[in-house]
C-alpha cells in the first residue's frame, strides 16, 4: 500500500512529515505484488507451453517479447506514472528535442503495429498472379508485372489500394510485409537491449561491489568477449546451427552486454567514492539500501541511455544478416525483402526502397531518441545541454 | 612497472585470447550437427555414390572418428602451423584462396578508411569548435544520417541512383579492369562512399565529443592567453590531448565498421574480396574457407586491441603501467 | 594619475544564449596604472572573470560579444584590434594566469615546452636558448631542481607547485600585465600565501601591472593598490585599498566587509542572492538586498559612479543630492541586520565563500 501514499504524498508533504517506513518501507508495495504475480503467471504459462502443449503455442521469440513487455512495464512505465514529478521534469527536458519527439512517436506507432499488426492481419501470402504490383498512386510499365491488378492503361501498370506499397516479385504485399518486419525489428532491438541491461547490470555490480578477484575475473571475461566481433561470431554460429530469429536474439544478448558492463561497474565505482553515498553509509544505512536507493537509481539512467543507443546496431545486424539469408527464411524482415528487391533494381524499384526507407527510420528515430534520453535523463548534465 | 614489462604482459594477454577463441571456434564445430558433411553428402549422392559410405569418409578425411582429444590437438597444431585447410569449392588451399582476395578489399577499404578518419576528425574538430553554428548543426545531422542508414541499402540506393537511373557508374564489381585504371577507379567509387559513410559519422560524433571536452579545458584557455593562434590551439592543445581517446575508437571503427562493413559492401557490389569469399563460402558450405574468412578479422580485432594499447601508453603520459 | 596602462572604458559584454541575452559585464570602467596592483573584487557571477578575460578577447566568442566600450592597452583599443594583433598582445603584452592550476596545464606535453611554446610565440630564440630561459623562469617561481624538472609532466607536479610553473609561463615573454583570476582560490591556504608573496615579489622584479580577481577581501589586503568592487556586471565602488577598507562607501562593500572574520564585529551574511543576469532589477542592482534602499533606488538606472574622495568613488544615490551620506557612512552594520529580516526573505548566503566559476 505504500505506493499509492508515497505517489499522492510526495510532491506535498514536507520533509518533517514523511513517513520513512511508509516511502522505503519492507512491507510489499503494490508494484511488487503485481511483478510477484504476473511473474509466476509467465512462468507457468511458459512451462504449460513447453511440457504440456504438442507445438509450442507461442514460439521462444515471442515468449521473450511478452516477458520484455513486461518488464517494460514494471521497471520503466510503472516507476514512472508514480513519480509524476520527476516524469514531468524528464519530459520537459527530453522535450526540447524536437526531432526525438516525432521519433518518439514514430516509435510508438511502428511498436504498436508491430506487436499488434501481425495478430490482425493475415501472413503475406506467396501469388504469383500479383507480383511487382506498384505502390499506390504509381504506376509501372505494363511488361513488368505479369498481370495488373489495378487499373492499366495507356501500357502502364497503376497501383491499387489492394495493395499500398506495391507488391514483390512473388506478388506478397510491402504494406504487410512492412508491419512483420517492424515486429521482427521490435522484438530484436528490445529484447536484446533486456538481455544486454539484464546482464550487464548484474555482472557490472558485482564485479565493482565484490572487487577483487570477482572483478578481477569478470572483467576479464568481459575482454574476452568484447575483442570478439560479434558479427563475425554470428556469421560462424549461423552456418554451424540452422539461424532463426530466436538464436540471433540470444547470441547478441548473451555476448552484447560487455560494454554496458564495464559502463555500470565504473559509474558504480564512481558513485561509491561521492559524499552523498558515505553520508547514507554514516546514517547507518545498509549496503542493500545503498545499492538498491542510491547507486541503481544514479547508474540506471546511464544504462538506459546505453542501451536505447545499442537498440539501433541490434536492429542493424538483424536486417544485415536478413538480406545476406542467414536469418530464418519464414520470418519476414525487412533485410529480407530489400534482399529479394535488389535483382529487379530496373524494373521494380520500390521493392528494396520501401522496407529500407522504414529501417533506416527506425533506426534514425532510435538514435534521436537515445541522444535526447542522454541529454535528459543523465543527472550530471544539469541545466543546458 | 616499466613500460617494456607492460607490453610484454600484453602480448601474453593476446596470445592468451587467441587461444581461448580458437578453443572456443573448436568446441563449436565439434558440436555443430551440420559441418559440411550434408553437402559433402549431397555430393556424394547425386554423384550417384552411397551416402553412408560418403558420410565415413567425410569423418576420415576431416578425421572425426579420431577421439575428441586428438583431433583438437590436430587442429590447434594446423591453425599454428598456418595448416588452414583446403577449400572444396576453390579447389585451393584456404589460404591461397584468401591471398587471392584480399588486394580486392585492399582496394576500396584502405582508401575508405583514410578517407573516414581524415574527414571524419575533420569534420569533428571543426563542429566542436564552432559549436551552435549552422555548420555545427548540419555535421551534426550528417552524422545522424551516416550512422542510422543501413549500409546494404545504401549501397543498393546508390546503384538505383547512380547506375541504373543516371548510368553513370557501373553496378557491379568486375575484375579484368587493372588496378590503376579509371575503369577500376569508376567502379570502386560507390562501394567506397557506402564503407566510409558510417565510419565516418562515428568519427566524427566522437572527435567532436572528445574534442568538445577539451575546447573548453582550462589548458586551451591558458594555450590561447599565451598567444597561440586557433591553428596552434587546434592542433596542438586540442587534437593532441583527444588523440588518446580517438585512438580507442579508430581501431574499434576500422575492425567492427570497416570489417562487418566491408563483408556487405562486397556482397552488393559483387567484389571479390576476403568478404564476398566467406559469404560464397558460407553459402556453399565450405567449412574450411569459413573458419579462415571469419577468424582471420577476429585476429586482426586482437592485434588492433593490442595495438590500441600500446599507443596508448606511449600517448598519455599519465597512463599508469600498473593494474592493467 | 597620468596615462594609465590599461583603460577599461565603459565596458559591455554579454552572451547570447537560447535563453536570452546574459549582460555579465555591464558598463564597467577602471584605470590600472604601471606597476600597479588593482583588485577585482565580487561575489562569483559578478561579472568579473568576464571583465578581465574579455580584455584580451579570450571569452568564447560566439556566444560571447563585447558590445560596448573600450579597453586602451598603452593607448591601443583592443576591442577593435584584429585577432592576429590579439594573439601578440596575449602572453607578450597581457599574460594570463587561472584560476585551477590542475587544469591550465596541458596534461600530455611537459611543462617545459609548454614554457618554451610561450617563450618562441614572443621571441625569435632557439629552442636552447628558449629551454634555459624557461629553467631560469621556473627557477625563479621557486620550483626547485628547475633543471631536473622541466621535462615533467605536470601530472607529477602538486597544485601549488603547478600554479608557479603557470606564472613562470605567464612571465615567459615578460609581459607588462599579469591578469591573474584567483590563482590561489583552488590551493591550500599555506600555499595561498607563499603564492601571493611570490606574484609581490615578482613584480618587484620584473616591474609589471597586476590585475588580481578575486573573491577574497583577505587577499585584497594583502596585495592590492586599488580596490574596483563589481556586482551583477557593475562596478560598485572603486578607490585606494586603504580608503575602501578603512570607508567602504557602498552599501555592498560594507556588507561584503561584514562578511570578513576578525573585523572586531560578529559576521554578518549578505542576506538574498545575486540578480538573475538575464533580467537584473530595475534602479541599483543591489536594492533588492540593500537595507538602505529607498524609492529611487528601485526606479531608472543604475546609480552613476560618484566621487566620495581622493580617487575614490562609489555607485550609489546616496552620495547624490539630496541624501545624506552618513546613513551609509556611519556605522549602520547593525542597521543592515535588522532590515535584513523584514527584506526579500531569500536563502543567506554567505558570499565570501561561495566559490567556483563565474560564468
Amino acid at each position: 500500500m505504500a505506493a499509492d501514499t508515497r505517489s499522492e504524498t510526495a510532491a506535498t508533504e514536507r520533509f518533517e512529515d514523511v513517513d520513512w517506513n511508509d516511502v522505503g518501507g519492507l512491507g510489499f508495495t503494490r508494484r511488487t505484488l503485481a511483478l510477484g504475480v504476473s511473474s509466476l503467471a509467465y512462468a507457468v504459462a511458459v512451462l504449460y507451453d513447453v511440457f504440456l502443449t504438442e507445438d509450442a503455442l507461442i514460439s521462444g521469440t515471442n515468449w521473450l517479447f511478452l516477458l520484455t513487455l513486461l518488464a517494460g512495464v514494471f521497471f520503466v512505465a510503472w516507476p514512472l506514472a508514480d513519480n509524476r514529478r520527476l516524469t514531468a521534469y524528464y519530459w520537459r527536458r527530453f522535450k526540447k528535442n524536437r526531432a526525438a519527439v516525432i521519433s518518439a512517436i514514430y516509435l510508438l506507432v511502428v511498436f504498436v503495429l508491430g506487436t499488434f499488426g501481425p495478430m490482425l492481419i493475415a501472413k503475406p501470402e506467396l501469388n504469383v498472379l500479383a507480383a511487382y504490383q506498384p505502390p499506390v498512386f504509381l504506376s509501372v510499365d505494363s511488361s513488368v508485372p505479369t498481370s495488373c491488378v489495378g487499373q492499366a492503361a495507356e501500357g502502364l501498370c497503376h497501383g491499387t489500394w489492394k495493395y499500398p506499397l506495391g507488391t514483390t516479385s512473388d506478388g506478397k504485399g510491402i504494406a504487410r510485409l512492412v508491419v512483420f518486419g517492424m515486429r521482427v525489428s521490435m522484438q530484436v532491438g528490445l529484447i536484446t537491449m533486456l538481455i544486454v541491461i539484464s546482464i550487464g547490470t548484474v555482472v557490472g555490480t558485482s564485479a565493482a561491489y565484490f572487487s577483487g578477484l570477482v572483478d578481477e575475473l569478470l572483467m576479464r571475461y568481459v575482454d574476452i568477449q568484447q575483442t570478439f566481433p560479434t558479427f563475425f561470431l554470428f556469421l560462424i554460429v549461423t552456418y554451424l546451427f540452422k539461424p532463426s530469429l530466436f538464436l540471433l536474439i540470444t547470441i547478441f544478448g548473451f555476448l552484447g552486454w560487455g560494454g554496458i558492463a564495464r559502463l555500470v561497474r565504473s559509474e558504480a565505482l564512481q558513485r561509491r567514492e561521492e559524499s552523498y553515498i558515505q553520508a547514507a553509509e554514516n546514517a547507518g544505512a545498509s549496503d542493500g539500501w545503498i545499492i538498491r536507493r542510491h547507486l541503481m537509481p544514479n547508474v540506471s539512467n546511464t544504462v538506459i541511455t546505453a542501451a536505447t543507443l545499442l537498440i539501433p546496431s541490434f536492429i542493424l545486424f538483424e536486417a544485415t544478416f536478413a538480406f545476406l539469408g542467414l536469418t530464418d527464411p519464414s520470418t519476414p524482415s525487412w533485410g529480407q525483402v530489400i534482399s529479394s528487391g535488389r535483382g529487379d533494381l530496373d524494373s521494380a524499384w520500390w521493392i528494396a526502397t520501401i522496407p529500407g526507407v522504414f529501417l533506416f527510420f527506425t533506426v534514425l528515430a532510435f538514435n534521436f531518441v537515445g541522444d535526447a534520453l542522454r541529454d535528459a535523463l543523465d543527472p550530471r548534465s544539469e541545466g543546458d545541454a | 612497472m616499466s613500460m617494456h614489462w607492460y607490453v610484454a604482459r600484453r602480448v601474453a594477454w593476446a596470445v592468451i585470447a587467441t587461444y581461448l577463441i580458437l578453443s572456443i571456434t573448436f568446441g563449436l564445430l565439434a558440436v555443430a550437427p551440420g559441418d559440411g558433411q550434408t553437402a559433402f553428402a549431397f555430393k556424394a549422392a547425386t554423384q550417384g555414390g552411397d551416402v553412408d559410405e560418403a558420410q565415413e569418409t567425410f569423418d576420415e578425411i576431416t578425421g572425426r572418428d579420431e577421439p575428441l582429444l586428438t583431433r583438437y590437438k590436430n587442429y590447434m597444431v594446423n591453425m599454428a602451423t598456418l595448416n588452414w585447410g583446403w577449400s572444396f569449392t576453390r579447389n585451393q588451399p584456404v589460404l591461397d584462396a584468401i591471398a587471392q582476395a584480399y588486394p580486392y578489399s585492399l582496394m576500396y577499404a584502405l582508401p575508405a578508411t583514410l578517407i573516414s578518419i581524415i574527414a571524419g576528425y575533420a569534420i569533428g574538430l571543426y563542429s566542436a569548435t564552432h559549436q551552435y553554428t549552422l555548420t555545427d548543426y548540419f555535421g551534426t545531422f550528417t552524422a545522424f544520417f551516416g550512422i542510422s542508414i543501413p549500409n546494404f541499402w545504401f549501397g543498393i540506393m546508390l546503384i538505383l541512383v547512380f547506375a541504373v537511373d543516371l548510368g553513370w557508374l557501373p553496378s557491379y564489381y568486375q575484375t579484368g579492369r587493372g588496378v590503376w585504371t579509371v575503369a577500376n577507379a569508376k567502379q570502386l567509387i560507390l562501394p567506397i562512399i557506402v564503407l566510409s559513410t558510417g565510419a565516418i559519422a562515428g568519427n566524427m560524433r566522437y572527435s567532436r565529443a572528445e574534442a568538445l571536452e577539451y575546447v573548453h579545458a582550462d589548458f586551451v584557455k591558458t594555450a590561447r592567453a599565451k598567444g597561440a593562434d586557433d591553428w596552434r590551439v587546434l592542433v596542438r592543445h586540442i587534437f593532441r590531448p583527444a588523440l588518446v581517446p580517438l585512438m580507442t575508437i579508430l581501431v574499434a571503427d576500422i575492425l567492427g565498421l570497416l570489417f562487418a562493413g566491408a563483408y556487405i559492401t562486397e556482397v552488393v557490389f559483387q567484389i571479390p574480396g576476403l568478404g564476398l569469399l566467406s559469404y560464397k563460402a558460407i553459402i556453399q558450405q565450405d567449412t574450411a574457407l569459413v573458419m579462415a574468412t571469419t577468424l582471420i578479422p577476429v585476429f586482426i580485432a586482437i592485434i588492433g586491441n593490442l595495438v590500441q594499447d600500446i599507443a596508448y601508453t606511449v600517448l598519455d603520459p599519465r597512463i599508469s603501467y600498473g593494474d592493467r | 594619475m597620468t596615462d594609465p596602462l590599461l583603460s577599461v572604458r565603459d565596458l559591455h559584454v554579454q552572451f547570447n544564449t537560447d535563453e536570452g541575452t546574459v549582460r555579465a559585464v555591464d558598463g564597467v570602467s577602471f584605470d590600472v596604472a604601471r606597476g600597479e596592483t588593482v583588485c577585482v573584487v565580487g561575489e562569483s557571477g559578478s561579472g568579473k572573470t568576464v571583465a578581465c578575460e574579455s580584455i584580451t578577447k579570450l571569452i568564447p566568442m560566439p556566444p560571447g560579444e563585447i558590445a560596448g566600450g573600450e579597453i586602451l592597452f598603452d593607448g591601443e583599443d583592443l576591442t577593435e584590434a584584429s585577432e592576429k594583433r590579439l594573439e601578440d598582445i596575449r602572453g607578450g603584452r597581457i599574460a594570463h594566469v587561472f584560476q585551477n592550476p590542475q587544469s591550465a596545464l596541458n596534461p600530455v606535453y611537459p611543462v617545459g615546452a609548454q614554457i618554451v611554446e610561450a617563450i618562441r610565440l614572443h621571441r625569435d630564440v632557439s629552442k636552447e636558448a628558449a629551454r634555459d630561459r624557461a629553467i631560469d623562469l621556473l627557477d625563479r617561481v621557486g620550483i626547485p631542481e628547475a633543471t631536473a624538472r622541466i621535462d615533467d609532466y605536470p601530472h607529477e607536479f602538486s597544485g601549488g607547485m603547478k600554479q608557479r610553473v603557470v606564472i613562470a609561463m605567464a612571465l615567459a615573454a615578460d609581459p607588462d600585465l599579469l591578469i591573474a583570476d584567483e590563482p590561489t582560490t583552488a590551493l591550500d591556504v599555506t600555499i595561498q600565501a607563499q603564492i601571493l608573496r611570490l606574484l609581490r615579489d615578482l613584480q618587484d622584479e620584473f616591474g609589471m601591472s597586476i590585475v588580481f580577481v578575486t573573491h577574497d577581501l583577505g587577499v585584497v589586503a594583502e596585495i592590492a593598490d586599488r580596490v574596483v568592487v563589481m556586482y551583477s556586471g557593475k562596478v560598485m565602488e572603486t578607490g585606494p585599498v586603504y580608503d575602501v577598507f578603512e570607508q567602504p562607501s557602498h552599501p555592498y562593500t560594507k556588507a561584503l566587509l561584514g562578511c570578513l572574520p576578525g573585523q572586531g564585529k560578529s559576521m554578518e551574511p549578505i542576506g538574498g542572492t545575486l540578480p538573475d543576469p538575464k533580467n537584473p532589477p530595475a534602479g541599483c542592482r543591489f536594492h533588492p538586498r540593500c537595507p538602505h534602499a529607498t524609492t529611487d533606488c528601485r526606479t531608472g538606472d543604475h546609480p552613476e559612479l560618484l566621487d566620495v574622495g581622493t580617487d575614490h568613488e562609489a555607485a550609489c544615490v546616496y552620495y547624490g543630492p539630496g541624501y545624506d551620506a552618513s546613513v551609509i557612512r556611519g556605522d549602520a552594520v547593525s542597521e543592515s541586520t535588522a532590515a535584513d529580516g523584514g527584506s526579500e526573505g531569500g536563502t543567506p548566503g554567505d558570499a565570501s565563500k561561495s566559490g567556483g566559476d563565474d560564468r
